[in-house]
């Protein structure tokens, strides 16, 4: 075998520091990248990263939420261990990611709904940054979106082809078309929701090849879904056409790319003559319920001027949601409950005043990925969970709140 | 305003059994209110399990019987055909957004649209006669409790969406009273588009929706002035794009 071979006697004097005053050995200092090439994790620095910020020296603090360290946390390393060299996590990265010449391109659809990416529109990115990586590497990741917005090149797209938003599905299908034709990518993959699954098959059928819908899960060497009402699945090689279920990939996290724009497609897509009048109907979400709605206004025992609470969550265009000692309490209706025994929410944000945060409060609110806290107790578990933590009296905020929203509309 | 509802051949995802499939019962309702006697089409080894939607509000029902597992497609797109040229046309084809039973694909109702020339509308909730004769209001789901509200032009084809509203309560007697009318296949002989890798379904969980972007140590404030909080709730809510106030 031509491994090297390991000399234990000079890695030990290679890790000997002198420090006060006695010779110890330095565990914390690594030379090489283990043979795998793999970054090893180190239990001290996730350790390091999960003190709260408060952290001094007789007492620690730790932060729970289990969020993923990222770069900037990272940085803490240093002050809470001073001994550690406190190397970035993948140094020597460069700052942005270039591919110049594509060996393939990998078309991702996205939305792009009120000129910004949604979660959803960024997993359709990372799994198309997955495919272009695939093998040997070196495709290039296209955003096909009708818009440019921020973030494309954070979410892992190289180019952007602009597609205008087209007043009809046909028209959009067409221009889409026209794309696949002239650039030839070896994938396109779209959202299985609305209308990205709409515009999918239609494309699926103008192409004349198969679709691959509603993927499960997707990985350089294979696509799964299933069939027969989930009875059964079938997984193939990554095919051309594929639909992403929604929350079965990851978003792109590393080095951004560069989002460069290409050349467009044809600037006017045909109309759908069948189609007589198109005209959008804004969603009211004081009638949706609370397991449609994307955004909750909750209110729990710390709150206790509800006029103003209902008046708030309808200025806040929320669906209006509580704890359930305030449903108990009559205060609001039973179907406004949320946790274990309410509603378990779907909604990408949940604003919780005067709520505590008991754990079958917590389950309702697992599936929310942006949290807001009010609350005048520290320690509650509610300001440990949440993405914004505001340590404050509910009956004062509400108020400046409504205030601040009432400037704005004028 | 005639419709037909297109029953697919689904089936219980544990037992195998052939079921009515909770979709294109939500897809008869919607056509209930459009036509007092909506029919049904089915291409399937017979009516055991679509025979439920007679109970659920369709008056009538063709059965094109075929092989299990074989492609609907040929034999759907020659019975709409034939009833599209005949003196009463259908003037509105339902179906569900997926099938729950076969590939489960989506694309049947696509290619139907294409075979037909018929022009194809997705995710339809609620449904309503326009103004003018001849056409059709639809209004689709959409992301946020918003609708989109077309007018089409008939006839069409539209599938329907899990938040239209609930099916119409089953009735036993509804359903021994409706007609199944049977008809032979052509033979078609299109070969059975089996895939080689089925094996049975294995459940992958979901990614879990952890903190958002913005969040992080420093996001904790303790004792702001009530309208410096109400300012941070704000910016948090616009910039992870989950409102934006003051713009109508
Ligand atoms: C089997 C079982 C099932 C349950 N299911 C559910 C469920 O589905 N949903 C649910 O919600 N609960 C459920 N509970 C109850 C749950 O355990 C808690 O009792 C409940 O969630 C607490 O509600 P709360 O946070 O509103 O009230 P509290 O625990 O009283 O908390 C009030 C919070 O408000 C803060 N506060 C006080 N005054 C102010 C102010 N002026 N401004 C700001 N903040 C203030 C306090 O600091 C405190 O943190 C269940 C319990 C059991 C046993
Ligand atoms: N065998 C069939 N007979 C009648 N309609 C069908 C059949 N298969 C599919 N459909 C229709 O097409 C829709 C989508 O099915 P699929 O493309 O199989 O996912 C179903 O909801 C039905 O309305």
């Amino acid at each position: 075998m031509s491994r090297p071979r390991r000399d234990p006697r000079a890695e030990r004097d290679n890790r000997t520091v002198e420090s006060r005053g006695r010779t110890r050995l330095d565990f914390g200092r690594r030379e090489t990248l283990p043979v795998s090439g793999r970054m090893r994790r180190d239990p001290w620095r996730e350790w390091a990263a999960s003190l709260a910020g408060e952290t001094d020296g007789e007492r620690k603090r730790y932060d729970r939420s289990q969020r993923q360290m990222n770069r900037a946390e990272a940085v803490r390393f240093a002050r809470a261990r001073e001994t550690l060299d406190a190397t970035d996590i993948s140094p020597g990265q460069p700052a942005l990611r270039v591919i110049d010449e594509p060996a393939f391109l990998v078309f991702a659809v996205v939305e792009t709904a009120g000129g910004r990416l949604s979660r959803f529109d960024r997993q359709v990115l990372g799994a198309a940054r997955l495919l272009a990586d695939a093998g040997d590497g070196g495709g290039a990741v296209v955003a096909v979106a009708p818009e440019s917005v921020e973030g494309l090149g954070e979410a892992g797209a190289d180019r952007l082809l602009h597609l205008p938003r087209a007043a009809t599905q046909r028209g959009r299908t067409a221009a889409l078309k026209a794309a696949v034709d002239r650039l030839a990518p070896r994938h396109v993959l779209l959202a299985e929701e609305g209308d990205g699954a709409d515009c999918a098959r239609r494309l699926s059928v103008a192409l004349g090849e198969p679709l691959f819908a509603n993927v499960e899960h997707l990985t350089a060497r294979q696509a799964v879904r299933a069939i027969r009402n989930r009875g059964a699945e079938i997984g193939l090689a990554p095919p051309r056409l594929m639909t992403l279920g929604e929350d079965r990939a990851k978003p792109y996290e590393a080095v951004p790319c560069e989002a460069r724009e290409i050349e467009g497609g044809p600037a006017t897509a045909p109309a759908d003559p069948a189609i007589l009048s198109v005209e959008i109907v804004p969603g009211d979400p004081a009638k949706l319920s609370l397991s449609e709605t994307d955004f909750v206004v909750s209110a729990g025992n710390g709150v206790s001027d509800f006029a103003a609470f209902r008046d708030l969550a309808a200025a806040m265009k929320g669906t209006p949601g509580a704890s359930r000692v305030v449903c108990d309490a009559g205060l609001m209706p039973r179907t406004a409950q949320v946790g274990a025994s309410g509603t378990v929410l779907a909604a990408d944000c949940y604003l919780a005043l005067g709520i505590s945060g008991a754990p079958q409060h917590l389950q309702g609110i697992a599936g929310c990925e942006h949290v807001i806290a009010v609350n005048t107790d520290l320690h509650a578990a509610m300001i440990e969970r949440a993405g914004l933590a505001i340590v404050q009296d509910a009956q004062l905020v509400m108020p400046a709140l409504l205030k601040l929203l009432q400037e704005r509309e004028t | 305003m005639k419709t037909v509802v297109l029953l697919s051949d689904a089936r219980n995802p544990v037992s195998g059994r052939a079921q009515l499939s909770r979709l294109e019962a939500q897809a008869i309702g919607l056509a209930a209110e459009l036509d007092e006697s909506p029919q049904g089409l089915h291409v399937g080894p017979g009516e055991e399990g679509v025979s439920a939607g007679l109970g659920h509000g369709l008056c009538g029902l063709d059965v094109i019987e075929a092989p299990e597992g074989e492609d609907p497609l040929p034999a759907l797109a020659a019975f709409l055909a034939t009833s599209l040229k005949s003196d009463e046309p259908p003037a509105l084809v339902l179906c569900g957004r997926r099938g729950e039973g076969g590939l489960d694909t989506g694309l049947v109702p696509y290619l139907l649209a294409e075979a037909l020339g018929l022009p194809i509308l997705a995710d339809a909730v609620a449904l309503r006669p326009g103004e003018a004769s001849d056409t059709l209001v639809v209004d689709q789901a959409m992301a946020k409790g918003a609708r989109r509200r077309v007018t089409i032009r008939l006839p069409a084809i539209v599938t329907v969406h899990p938040l239209a509203p609930p099916p119409l309560p089953f009735a036993f007697g509804r359903m021994r009273r409706g007609e199944i009318r049977r008809h032979a296949a052509d033979v078609s002989e299109v070969p059975v588009d089996v895939d080689a890798g089925e094996r049975p379904h294995r459940a992958r969980p979901k990614l879990m929706r952890t903190a958002g972007t913005a969040s992080g140590g420093a996001n904790l404030h303790v004792g702001p002035d009530p309208e410096e909080a109400a300012r941070l709730i704000l910016a948090y809510l616009e910039d992870n794009g989950i409102r934006r106030y003051g713009q109508g």
